[in-house]
């Protein structure tokens, strides 16, 4: 399927740190099935990834997948998928996925990859060139223990400028749990701790020049025309005014007006949804929603001042210089403001400046102690969920900022029914790939006029899509389980292409009156650049093939259906020590009442209902033997030997 | 073939224009180009280049300035590349083109691209007069000017 069509490049390169050899294997045996991406990287995950073994064993791989349509004109096509046994998901490390948007997915493909393979363990810290058919391994220790920015700038400086790199920085390299890979200067491969598994292998950072390398497209004047017609459908997006950020609003305005300098995107992105901000003293870097988590802290402790940017500014560079994630800084630097005022941490005992909660010396002297593993930091850098478990006390604190996974609340699971569903059966937290599901039922129900999407329109979308209008109602779980699988189903088959969820599916024009997009756009620049006419349905059930191939490896690992849930005190009324307008969280603060609680029975009865509509089993949450063979699973269904 | 030396700008011209401080280095003006004029997502071989520094946010479009009296015309030792009557684009007659590479490096911009499979010159030729990549910038940081005889306009 592969060279002869456009698209793919038509092999992956397997790379093994250990006795530093190189593979070339066809991608072609894997893009019949899976496509590419989250597919393709899936089933290698599923082939080579042992569910025995930990993410920081030398068995463990890494799996960098792009799909057919990465760094082609397809709108948003900018990203790969990264796949491998994850140190950070939690209770159990678990094989997870990690999405990364930027320029390094298209440079590996220019240089004749459709994913790279990283395998075994380097005895030293090196990290390794790919140049086309070139690939070195260079000595790191030069880089080891050097910030991600000036990392980059080192290879570049050795490489060429146009090299991209993707690396880690102190907190990959002392194996925190919370570790992200970043290339240039905030595109993040943040939630699933991959950073630390590249620490494991020692493997700084990987670095690929595809210089005269090319892709090739099927229709090229057929893809011309569906990116104009598709990007005049999707409208004017005000991501790239606003880039979301942290209430008060009109002071996030005032700062972008101070520090701006333009927008940043991923490759060939039309929403370029990065402002670029540069504050005086520190390094500029380019900034989107969840890096503001401590905006809010600083203004309340500095006021509108110089001083109060610079400590907000520094969380911001600070995480994506030591390589750890911001999306967990969201829940625990509030977390730790809550164990503070229990009294179950204190200045002393954490080593940390509590009692200046907001002041720019907390958040550096937080951030270097969880990068460099230092006093407290050494207990955080496993991640908020195991540190609550060693921390005395810590656990019901807890449980109010992270639904489940070990990963930060991502939009309300207690107000959104939908929502919590996703959650429930995800390995991590599902809203990274499933925001066109939060768009349509919430978020654009509020923007402001005239991007709004009004009530009824949404509905007359969700009524063409779902089937239902409930689908996006919040006050019943009715309808939900059908809208869940058809968002993880398309979600599934949106990460193998790459193409970018904040996109797709294509549920909203904002260039239409009645709102209403096109569902199918996925498949049609599909079919122009590969040159194999595929339908929406067709994509669909591939979709739901390489979902039902991501559960297996899931039910491998052990998971049930007792898994598939949140934790338990998102089904109370009272959360312990309501927070203060402050602690508000991370894009819930659009509720005004936080205590809603989940119904557990019914929520119980649409887990059921869900199950049903997949073909698992509703007693254990197993995919059925006859539903994997359906989906063209055979293998599957053999080895996992599921319940009949 | 084009217009003599002294008629070069007392007829209409134009060239692309850049606004670096609106560009965001996406790069969807070279994979365009490079997909419009070779049929495959091939960035060496777009006729414009986008220079970027992701850790200054300096994104700098580098496009062909068509320029009133062109280097690359003057550097051609076969008289390949000549101005457009019909919309004043500097372009190269691929008939002509002996692939010498002198345009190249007569060229101070670096814009035009060597075709090392065919060794042929080729260099922006604004599509005729309605180029893509300005219709695809999604930050509006491409355009058009006009210079030399306005009434003809």
């Amino acid at each position: 399927m592969s060279n002869k069509f456009g698209g793919w490049a038509g092999r992956i390169l397997r790379i093994n740190v250990t006795d530093r050899s190189i593979q070339n294997i066809p991608t072609e045996p894997y893009s019949e099935r899976f496509i590419g991406g989250l597919g393709i990287a899936a089933k290698i995950a599923w082939d080579e990834i042992n569910p025995h073994i930990g993410a920081f064993d030398p068995e463990n791989k890494l799996i960098f997948a792009t799909g057919p349509l990465t760094g082609t004109l397809a709108i948003g096509s900018g990203r790969m998928e990264i796949v491998g046994k994850s140190p950070r998901t939690f209770p159990k490390e678990v094989v997870t996925r990690s999405g990364m948007g930027g320029y390094w997915g298209t440079e590996i493909k220019y240089a004749g990859y459709d994913a790279v393979i990283l395998e075994g363990e380097a005895k030293e810290p090196l990290y390794i060139w790919i140049e086309r058919d070139k690939v070195n391994f260079f000595d790191a220790h030069d880089i080891w223990g050097q910030d991600t920015f000036s990392t980059q700038k080192r290879l570049k400086e050795k490489h060429g400028p146009n090299t991209q790199v993707i690396c880690i920085g102190p907190a990959g390299e002392n194996k925190c749990r919370i570790a992200t890979i970043m290339s240039e200067t905030s595109f993040t491969s943040g939630k699933s701790g991959f950073g630390a598994v590249m620490g494991a292998k020692k493997v700084k950072a990987i670095a690929v020049l595809g210089k005269g390398g090319s892709i090739s497209v099927a229709h090229s004047k057929r893809l011309i025309n569906l990116f104009s017609y598709y990007r005049d459908l999707m409208g004017y997006n005000p991501m790239r005014e606003w880039t979301v950020g942290y209430l008060p609003a009109d002071y996030h305005f005032r700062f972008f007006k101070k520090y701006r300098t333009g927008n940043a995107s991923c490759f060939g992105c039309p929403v370029q949804c990065f402002a670029f901000i540069k504050v005086p003293g520190l390094d500029p870097s380019q900034v989107h929603c969840v890096n503001y988590y401590y905006m809010r802290p600083a203004y309340n402790y500095y006021g509108e001042t110089l001083e109060g940017d610079q400590a907000f500014w520094e969380g911001v560079v600070l995480c994506n210089k030591l390589g750890l994630c911001s999306f967990e800084m969201t829940g625990m630097v509030p977390w730790l403001k809550d164990l503070f005022v229990a009294g179950l941490i204190d200045d002393k005992s954490s080593g940390l400046p509590l009692s200046q909660y907001g002041s720019r010396e907390f958040i550096v002297d937080l951030l270097n102690s969880i990068a460099f593993r230092k006093k407290i930091g050494d207990v955080l850098a496993e991640g908020a969920a195991r540190a609550a478990k060693i921390l005395p006390g810590a656990w019901p604190f807890y449980e109010k900022y992270y639904p489940a996974h070990g990963q930060a609340e991502h939009n309300s699971v207690r107000d959104f029914p939908g929502i919590a569903l996703l959650w429930a059966f995800d390995s991590r937290d599902p809203m990274i790939d499933h925001h066109a599901y939060r768009h349509l039922s919430v978020s654009r129900q509020r923007w402001p006029n005239p991007h709004r999407v009004d009530i009824d329109k949404a509905q007359a979308i969700s009524e063409k899509i779902f089937g239902s209008r409930l689908a996006i109602d919040h006050t019943t779980y009715a309808e939900k389980p059908r809208a869940v699988v058809y968002c993880q189903n398309r979600s599934a088959m949106m990460n193998s292409l790459v193409l970018c969820d904040w996109l797709y599916p294509m549920f909203i024009s904002q260039s239409r009156e009645d709102r209403m997009g096109d569902t199918a756009a996925e498949s049609k620049f599909l079919s122009a650049v590969t040159g194999i006419e595929v339908s929406e349905e067709e994509l669909d059930q591939i979709g739901e093939r390489i979902w039902n191939l991501l559960r297996s490896v899931m039910v491998r690992e052990g998971r049930t259906r007792k898994e598939d849930t949140v934790h338990d005190s998102y089904f109370r009324k009272n959360r312990i020590g309501r927070g203060e307008e402050d602690e508000v969280q991370f894009h819930t603060v659009i509720t005004s009442d936080q205590t809603n609680p989940i119904p557990h029975q019914i929520f119980e009865e649409a887990k059921e209902t869900y199950y049903r509509i997949r073909g698992w089993d509703e007693k254990t949450g197993f995919p059925r033997r006859e539903k994997l063979i359906t989906l063209g699973l055979n293998e599957i269904a053999e080895q996992l030997n599921p319940v009949d | 073939m084009g217009l003599g030396f002294s008629e070069m700008n007392t007829r209409i011209r134009r060239s692309l224009v850049a606004n670096p401080l609106a560009c965001s280095g996406c790069r969807t003006c070279e994979t365009a180009c490079a997909l419009i004029k070779t049929g495959h997502i091939f960035p060496e071989m777009a006729r414009l280049h986008i220079d970027r520094d992701p850790f200054e946010g300096g994104f700098v479009p580098n496009v062909c300035h068509q320029c009133s009296i062109p280097y690359c015309l003057n550097g051609c030792p076969v008289g390949a590349i000549g101005i457009c009557e019909k919309n004043g684009v500097v372009n190269i007659d691929q008939k002509k083109c002996i692939g010498c590479g002198s345009c190249r490096k007569a060229c101070p911009y670096e814009m035009i691209i060597f075709d090392e499979e065919q060794k042929k010159s080729f260099k922006c030729d604004l599509c005729g007069g309605n180029p893509l990549c300005v219709k695809v910038c999604p930050m509006h940081a491409l355009g058009i000017s006009y210079f030399g005889k306005k009434e003809l306009q």
